[in-house]
């Protein structure tokens, strides 16, 4: 019995980046065999090993909107709840990760398609009745949601953690990060017009002030990006310990971290404050065209800042 | 790079991947919501080892598909084949399973329980003592088929064709043993369907002339369900995830049913009827539809035989079509809303309610009743009539989200050397002289009719087949299978150990779904597909390189495939040819040997499956190949109004158009790669066949009914003794009120369990442990009544002919006044003999005259075995076998049993104990003779001297002469 083998010649392109998104999307998840002729088409050289894969995605930047947007900085909880409503909104069933990078930008993917391709999408958007019925309102609620999905569940987390990506790796996965914030660049740039009130920052929790709330509950903020506004990665705890010529502890970040602050609180507070100001300046410089949400994590960073400030001030020197 | 130029980069790739049925993006990825290896990936498939976590340990897999055998569905599976040690490692869904798409219901993940269970039968086994007694020796197979196909060839040399039968419970297959018994030229094929399926399969037939519905969930606008098809029965999980799919798409869903299923939970509409009240529903549906005018005039004009019914009827020819709708307005007034709210106990502005949501699905109204109260009731046989009624009405058939006939939504491909003979010789014991309008076999009668006729049947095979457990009246089963002046020989041709199995002379060991070849095809949607059930371990062999010629090879012990097993008997039947059966099991290519079970589909798949070879070639493999690779085809998608399609000029060779507007031609039928089936029309008198009906002046294909158009009134039904009940009406059930007495109360036993599957999935493990008891569901206030104080009291539920002793289960969730009981559980083994441990019980039986007891003496529980499971097995209570204490209920139409039963529900007596069931068999006898007077017999009331209408189905047909009634004997003679 033979079985297929591969090749490949260059038709025309539907419009909308669908396959470039969906390829990209490929790349959030471990290595497999369908990498390499996906990475070919996408132009990599080479295709990242498990390891690699590891490290960036199991390690140090979870590819869970969930953990960006949720008030406790981990996968799961009310964020992932919201996302998971939205996937039941379009008439689908959510996955079990519904806040994965990866399903995220294939259930975006969809969306566009479906309202490229009206005749598809007809009746298939979660029982929401297009007025009239007709295959052009179906292409509009497609579009909308669409939109919706970018606006709320990828825009506000999704080019910081991009940037992230950018600079704590080197190779295929950069390259990765830059085309995929292209790509989604251009979508957002592209739409007319964007959600505001986004309701997983409307109902975000402040940072706590370990004064009021205790160190455990600070710690527990500082690496919730969603209240400290910034993203506080393992490679970051072991550049501020390498700086400081502390001790990392090996464990999860928050037992690091609780270390670090253990060993030398005022430096360690000094060099949070600092990151917490080039996250920042890094939001800032995306509210141009990104607007509200870029402002809301660079004024929570901010914050973040002048809190470990005051609170390196009354640390004992 | 711009992102254009990316998106149009990354586009070629995969257009190019797919182009040559690749998947470009990963298959189990989140990326497409896909949750399956890609095809192309099936040859050489890796996941990690589950059981050495946390260590990340590469599997390497074959998967290789195959078709469940557990249930009628014919869902897809892909075993996962270990390439170190060629052993199936798991069951998933296979995604390229047109009705199933990947998905799978408990039932066939489990399939990996059913082939390692370590009581499974391994060898043929011949009986050491008296038949029952329990002892068993291992034989082999040459002495087996030897022995049983000296006695077949002995029956047919000596002209006793009618003492060879085949009694199947899961066919599981389409055409091979019918086929088979076509060949010996027996009419020998019993089947189990007036057991299951011939209530509902009846009210269809008379319509359409074809027996099962094909409905459109997906599409529909209103899905009107007498069955629980979101979690049990025919065809459930491809219908299950079609209902979920119409629902998304804003779907309105109607369930009947008497109980609160998980199907009801999910209803728009609930409703709990009264039952048997069902058709009095649809009726006082139908008629405010009518009396409203809510209805397609215009199909109704064009498909009802309305003319027919003016003319014989009302005695008006030529009446026009306003008139009929006068009559039509006037023949159903009396079932008004509350009416069927007096006869159903709902009220009359709930069923308005649901009247006005049917009036509103047009074309798209989807119907479904399979067994449910089809199969309960006396009458039953209208539940189905009358729900198609609204469909006839609305013009909902074979439209997009209407319902469609099976034949047209399934594809059974034409095998070689198809017998051109039919048998000569009418069964009593199949279709007795009562029951001329019998949909199927009357098989659960078998042991009554063998007494009347003094029957004797030499060589009786039951296959997947669980009469002692599954039919009513088990323990006269039980008598007849014992004695051997009734049947001679007795071989069980089952997977697993069963009830039936005690009772026979062989016990020969047969394959499950991952063990057997079978060709299926079922109508699940609007579209016609084929699956192929194969032995995956010798296809996975074979793409290793190796070559296997008998299934036995590759199978545990000396579990065999039947197809190579009938080829074999067959030839051990008829070793020179000289009984000229021989000739259709020999090899097309290799003339004078026997045809392999390769050349056999591989000439299938070759010649008779449209498309196939196309789709083969594309692939570079041949059709056997490709079946093999991916296990189902899909041959048709979206096939609609077959009734509709003009009739083309090339088949209208001297035309005939008779006064009904029946069409008739001298053109032969084209040919065909489907095998041929269905019902009979006769020609025109001067031969020519008939090829349609005359409609509005086109000539269209019309229905393949006596008439050519939906039948509204059967003239078969008034000209056989049954003129009252020739059109759509309401039968008043045996468990109608009027028919009990005060402390009466109706049974219902019709439902199933979603993981378990009647008599052949106690050997799984997984789903015994989630179902594996059969309380009585009591609503509380019944419980309050008779004194049942909580959930898991015993109770004593009393029957016409014994009763059975159960735990009561209090529940809110069903009509007050009904007590139900699933029919699934109940499961035993007679003491001292081999049997299945997990799932069933161990029982004494006791037998004094006619007065038969079975008491529990050892419930389930844990036990020592080659699976360290079975020692985790934490439950005993196995429920109740309640079967054995229903008598049978032939309603005298469609031939179905009627299983619902009259009970008295009272508290257990002092010495009752779980389990017991106590049978008076001559009471069991005396209802048998109670229901044949209700009977109108084919030497009575047959117009033309036949026992049976030619036209009606049958699956193995007699030659025409066989249908002749017998002469009289003279007076004197």
């Amino acid at each position: 019995m033979r079985w297929p083998n591969l090749s490949l010649s260059v038709p025309d392109a539907p419009p909308a980046p669908i396959h470039a998104l969906r390829s990209l999307a490929v790349f959030a998840e471990a290595p497999s065999d369908e990498h390499t002729r996906i990475g070919a088409a996408l132009g990599f050289d080479v295709v990242p090993s498990p390891a690699q894969y590891s490290d960036i995605f199991l390690f140090q930047l979870y590819p869970y909107g969930s953990v960006y947007l949720g008030p406790e900085g981990m996968m799961g909880g009310i964020a992932r709840e919201r996302i998971a409503g939205f996937w039941h909104a379009v008439g689908l069933t959510p996955p079990p990760e519904p806040d994965h990078l990866t399903g995220l930008l294939g259930l975006y993917a969809s969306l566009v398609e479906r309202a490229g391709r009206p005749d598809e999408a007809a009746g298939s958007l979660g029982g929401v009745e297009a007025v009239g019925g007709s295959e052009d309102a179906e292409s509009v609620l497609a579009d909308q949601a669409a939109r919706a999905l970018l606006d709320e569940h990828l825009a506000p987390w999704v080019f910081h953690w991009l940037d992230r990506v950018k600079e704590l790796t080197s190779g295929t996965y950069a390259t990765w990060a830059s085309l995929l914030r292209d790509v989604l660049d251009d979508a957002y740039r592209g739409a007319a017009t964007h959600s505001s009130d986004l309701q997983h920052l409307r109902d975000a929790p402040p940072l706590p002030d370990p004064r009021e709330d205790g160190t455990a509950e600070f710690i527990k903020g500082l690496l919730a990006p969603v209240r400290s506004g910034f993203i506080l990665t393992r490679a970051d705890l072991g550049e501020i310990a390498r700086a400081l010529d502390l001790g990392l502890r090996a464990g999860e970040r928050r037992y690091a971290l609780e270390h670090l602050l253990a060993q030398d609180p005022e430096r360690t507070l000094a060099a949070l404050a600092a990151e917490a100001r080039r996250q920042a300046d890094l939001h800032e410089a995306r509210a141009s065209w990104l607007g509200e949400s870029a402002l809301f994590f660079a004024a929570r960073a901010r914050t973040t800042a002048v809190l470990c400030d005051e609170l390196r001030e009354m640390e004992p020197s | 790079m711009t992102n254009d130029e990316l998106n149009r980069r990354v586009s070629a790739a995969r257009d190019e991947v797919e182009a040559r049925g690749e998947t470009f993006y990963p298959g189990a990825s989140r990326v497409h919501l896909a949750a399956f290896p890609p095809r192309e990936r099936w040859n050489d498939w890796v996941e990690l080892d589950s059981k050495a976590w946390p260590k990340r340990v590469e599997k390497r897999f074959m998967l290789v598909p195959t078709t469940c055998f557990n249930c009628e569905s014919a869902c897809g599976l892909l075993a996962y084949v270990d390439r170190d040690t060629l052993q199936v490692r798991k069951f998933e869904g296979n995604p390229e399973h047109p009705g199933s798409r990947g998905r799978n219901c408990a039932k066939g993940p489990a399939t990996i329980n059913q082939i390692t269970d370590p009581d499974r039968i391994l060898y043929p086994l011949k009986r050491a003592g008296a038949r029952g007694e329990g002892k068993w020796e291992q034989v082999s197979w040459d002495e087996a088929l030897d022995d049983i196909a000296g006695r077949i060839r002995a029956c047919l040399k000596e002209e006793r064709h009618e003492q060879v039968m085949y009694h199947v419970g899961r066919p599981g297959e389409d055409g091979y043993t019918t086929r088979m018994l076509a060949a010996w030229g027996v009419d020998g094929h019993n089947s189990h369907t007036n057991v299951c399926s011939s209530g509902a399969r009846a009210g269809h037939h008379w319509w359409m002339g074809m027996d099962r519905p094909s409905p459109d969930h997906a599409n529909a606008n209103v899905i009107l369900l007498v069955s629980s098809h979101l979690e049990t029965g025919h065809y459930f999980n491809p219908h299950a995830q079609r209902i979920i799919e119409g629902k998304k798409n804003g779907a309105k869903l109607i369930v009947l049913d008497t109980r609160l299923s998980n199907t009801a939970t999910h209803a728009d509409h609930w409703l709990s009827p009264y039952p048997g009240s069902e058709p009095a529903i649809f009726l006082a549906v139908a008629n405010w539809m009518i009396q409203e005018g809510r209805y397609d005039r215009e199909f109704v004009r064009r498909w009802w035989n309305w003319k027919d019914y003016m003319e014989v009827v009302e005695g008006e020819e030529n009446a026009s079509f306003e008139r009929f709708e006068e009559v039509l307005a006037g023949l159903y007034d009396t079932y008004t809303f509350d009416f069927a709210a007096a006869e159903s106990g709902i009220d009359a502005s709930t069923l308005e309610q649901v009247a006005e949501l049917i009036s509103t699905a047009g074309t798209s109204l989807s119907t479904y009743n399979w067994r449910s109260a089809g199969s309960g009731n006396l009458g039953g046989w209208q539940v189905a009539r009358t729900m198609m009624l609204l469909n006839a009405l609305l013009g909902s058939i074979a439209t997009e989200g209407g319902t469609f006939p099976n034949s047209w939504n399934k594809f059974t491909p034409k095998p070689p050397r198809l017998p051109h003979q039919h048998p000569t010789r009418w069964n009593d014991v199949l279709w007795p002289d009562e029951y001329p309008l019998a949909l199927m076999e009357m098989s659960f009668l078998m042991p009554q009719l063998m007494k009347d006729q003094d029957a004797f049947v030499d060589v009786y095979f039951t296959r997947v087949y669980n009469p002692v457990w599954t039919n009513p009246d088990g323990f006269s089963w039980i008598e007849m299978l014992t004695d051997e002046t009734r049947i001679g020989q007795h071989i069980a041709m089952t997977p697993t150990w069963n009830e039936t199995a005690y009772f026979a002379d062989y016990v020969l060991p047969m394959g499950h779904s991952s063990e057997r070849h079978d060709l299926t095809s079922y109508e699940q949607y609007d579209g016609q597909w084929i699956g192929f059930r194969q032995p995956v371990l010798r296809a996975a062999r074979e793409r290793l390189g190796e070559e296997i010629s008998d299934t036995r090879d590759v199978n545990p012990g000396e579990v065999w495939e039947e197809n190579e097993f009938w080829i074999e008997l067959t030839w051990r039947v008829d070793p020179d040819g000289s009984l000229g059966i021989r000739q259709f099991f020999e090899s097309i290519e290799k003339p004078g040997e026997k045809m392999t079970v390769d050349e056999y589909y591989g000439w299938i798949f070759e010649n008779s499956v449209p498309g196939l070879p196309h789709a083969a070639a594309a692939e570079g493999v041949t059709p056997l190949e490709y079946m093999r690779r991916y296990g189902a085809f899909e041959v048709a998608h979206k096939v609609g109004q077959v009734h509709e399609q003009v009739v083309p000029d090339s088949e209208l060779d001297d035309v005939r158009v008779d006064e009904s507007g029946r069409v008739y031609t001298r053109t032969p039928v084209p040919p065909s790669p489907r095998a041929s089936g269905g019902t009979k029309i006769d020609p025109d008198p001067d031969g020519r066949r008939r090829v349609g009906v005359r409609v509005d002046g086109e000539i269209l294909k019309g229905w393949p009914t006596p008439t050519g158009k939906l039948e509204f009134w059967s003239r078969t039904l008034h000209e056989w003794g049954w003129p009252e009940l020739a059109t759509p009406t309401y039968v008043k059930s045996h468990v109608h009120r009027q028919n009990l007495d005060s402390d009466q109360m109706p049974l219902l036993t019709t439902f199933r369990v979603p993981v378990q599957i009647h008599t052949r999935s106690a050997n799984a493990k997984w789903l015994d442990e989630i179902a594996h008891t059969n309380p009585l569901w009591i609503h509380s206030e019944d419980a309050s009544r008779i004194g049942i104080a909580k959930t898991g009291e015993l109770v004593r539920v009393e029957t016409e002919i014994g009763h059975f002793v159960l735990k009561a289960w209090i529940t809110e969730g069903i009509r007050p006044g009904v007590v139900a009981c699933s029919h699934h559980m109940g499961r035993w083994k007679p003491e001292g003999h081999r049997g299945q441990r997990i799932g069933m019980m161990t029982v004494a039986l006791d037998q004094n005259g006619s007065e038969w007891g079975l008491t529990r003496k050892e419930g389930g529980g844990p036990f020592e075995s080659s699976d360290p499971d079975t020692l985790r097995v934490w439950w005993t209570d196995v429920g109740v076998h309640q079967n054995l204490t229903h008598p049978v209920h032939p309603d005298p139409i469609s031939g179905m049993h009627c299983w619902h039963q009259a009970v008295r529900i009272r508290l257990a007596e002092p010495g009752d104990t779980f389990g017991d069931v106590w049978v008076d068999t001559a009471k069991s006898r005396a209802v048998y003779e109670k229901w044949l007077e209700m009977t109108r017999s084919a030497s009575k009331y047959s117009p033309d001297g036949t026992r049976r209408p030619w036209w009606m189905l049958r699956p193995v047909r007699p030659e025409r002469a066989a249908y002749a009634l017998a002469e009289p004997e003279s007076v004197g003679a």
